[in-house]
């Protein structure tokens, strides 16, 4: 009888559990059809709005439309990101229109309400939004928004200032890239683009000076990007007002070779002697770019440096010296009183030769300019 | 008697990103072209396989399965092609692609983001040269 029971109630719990997991699988497949259904539609409407907005957009480039169609709260989001795509393909006086096209469709106040908005990419949304439309009442927000932690928040935030008043942004910028090392180097270069690349250089390079020796070296070494000889006068001020940190050092003669301005030879002369080896191996290379005749001799001096890599460096700056032939290179090879510097040069030798014996192209391409 | 109306000079637009598409497309056919698009580098060359040499073609360099100077490359190897003016579009500061495309044949090219104005003012300039 015990043992009938017990069948009875394993049966039972069997049953329960096997309708438990039917329900469950079942609720399952319900909610993954809602929300398939969800995504679809919101698919579906994001589709409509993209066709129905794209070829006003296409033709605000040319003059704004006279009538617009009415915009939902769904759709305006959708809106946004295709307003700031186009405005970002284009630039000139097409613009003014794409601006005419947000006030009269609201959007400037709608991006306003959005930069409180929970979701971190609407709030991204409405930053670069109103950074576009040069929005001056939301200038504070954006300015607190710089001390933000996330390194992409503040540096959109960054972007958007630069966009509205460069002039009065700097000023602001400088201290807060030379304190964040969360900020790549290439994207604070890029965020100065708008600002033109003269602003760019010497805000980077003032804020490079005031900046610890760790980010102000990354700072320098990607101020050659800009490809502006505004960065070096703040540079050779710091550098004379007293010995800055053997990274900052080495950066500030990386970007005196890219910039190769004849006027800062003298201090790439003076640190070929620098007791750090790395110091002395952007001497080197730099002074490979800037350097007159005369320093031939200083250079061939620094193959016998009891550092392998200034040796290296010093033999390809030789190399790459604009008189330098593969005669002259041999000649002065030989010339040489150690076996150790003459391997240094060795490589550089081969290159030389292999690119003078090289025979020319019978048709060198020609770019074909209007 | 009125003379009949010539034809509208052809493009081949070659560009993946749809909404830029679609701004070119409204651009051009404004500027009266006839716009033959192509989404990417395969699709424009299976459209240059088939169709006769256009008037110009718009190419951009960043182009998904062929880059845009593949498809500079194949298209100047087609017989009919040697001459069709080929404007680039390149992202802003990529001299390196600038530098490669001319040397491959293109015969101008244009920065993103563009001016309208001067492209189709570029574009126009080509067309009038060639014809």
């Amino acid at each position: 009888m015990l043992a009938l029971d017990q069948s009875n109630l394993t049966l039972r719990i069997g049953s329960i559990a096997a309708i438990s997991i039917y329900s469950a699988v079942l609720l399952l497949l319900l909610g993954i059809l809602l929300l398939r259904f969800i995504r679809r539609n919101k698919d579906r409407r994001r589709r409509a709005v993209t066709e129905t907005w794209r070829p006003l957009l296409a033709q605000c480039v040319v003059e704004v439309p006279d009538s617009l169609p009415p915009l939902t709260t769904r759709d305006h989001l959708v809106l946004l990101y295709l307003w700031n795509h186009c405005y970002e393909s284009i630039r000139g006086e097409a613009r003014t229109n794409l601006k005419e096209l947000a006030r009269r469709t609201g959007t400037d106040q709608f991006a306003k309400q959005l930069l409180h908005a929970r979701l971190l990419r609407r709030r991204l949304l409405a930053v670069v939004t109103l950074g576009h439309l040069q929005e001056r009442s939301i200038w504070n927000e954006l300015a607190a928004m710089l001390q933000a932690d996330n390194a992409f928040v503040s540096l959109v935030a960054a972007k958007a200032l630069l966009h509205i008043d460069a002039k009065a942004a700097i000023p602001l910028l400088i201290p807060v890239i030379s304190r964040r090392s969360d900020w790549s180097p290439l994207k604070v270069v890029a965020m100065f683009e708008p600002a033109g690349a003269d602003i760019a250089a010497d805000a980077i390079a003032k804020a490079a000076c005031e900046a610890n020796p760790e980010i102000g070296a990354r700072l320098i070494r990607h101020l050659a990007a800009t490809q502006s000889q505004h960065a070096l006068p703040p540079l050779r001020a710091l550098l004379q007002k007293g010995a800055p940190s053997d990274d900052v050092l080495a950066a500030c003669l990386f970007l005196f070779g890219e910039c190769s301005d004849p006027r800062d030879v003298t201090m790439i002369r003076a640190h070929l002697s620098h007791p750090t080896w790395f110091v002395r191996l952007q001497a080197a290379s730099a002074l490979g770019k800037v350097g007159v005749e005369e320093d031939e001799v200083r250079l061939i001096a620094l193959l016998d440096d009891e550092h392998w890599w200034v040796c290296y460096r010093a033999a390809e700056a030789l190399s790459n010296l604009p008189w330098m032939t593969a005669e002259r290179l041999t000649h002065l090879c030989n010339a040489l009183t150690t076996v150790e510097a003459q391997e240094h040069l060795l490589p550089f030798m081969a290159q030389s030769n292999v690119k003078t014996h090289r025979p020319a192209p019978a048709s060198p391409p020609q770019a074909r300019t209007a | 008697m009125e003379s009949p109306a010539s034809p509208k000079p052809r493009v081949l637009m070659v560009e993946d990103e749809e909404d830029t598409a679609s701004l070119l497309t409204f651009l051009l056919e404004r500027a009266s072209y006839q716009v033959i698009h192509a989404k990417d580098g395969r699709q424009a060359q299976e459209l240059a396989d088939t169709m006769a040499p256009p008037d110009i073609v718009l190419l951009d360099v960043m182009l998904p399965f062929l880059s845009g100077l593949q498809v500079l490359t194949y298209l100047r190897a087609r017989e009919g092609w040697g001459t069709v003016p080929i404007v680039m579009l390149t992202a802003d500061g990529s001299e390196h692609d600038i530098k490669r495309a001319l040397e491959n044949g293109a015969n101008d090219y244009m920065v993103k983001p563009f001016n309208p104005r001067e492209l189709t003012s570029r574009l126009k300039r080509f067309v009038s040269q060639a014809a």
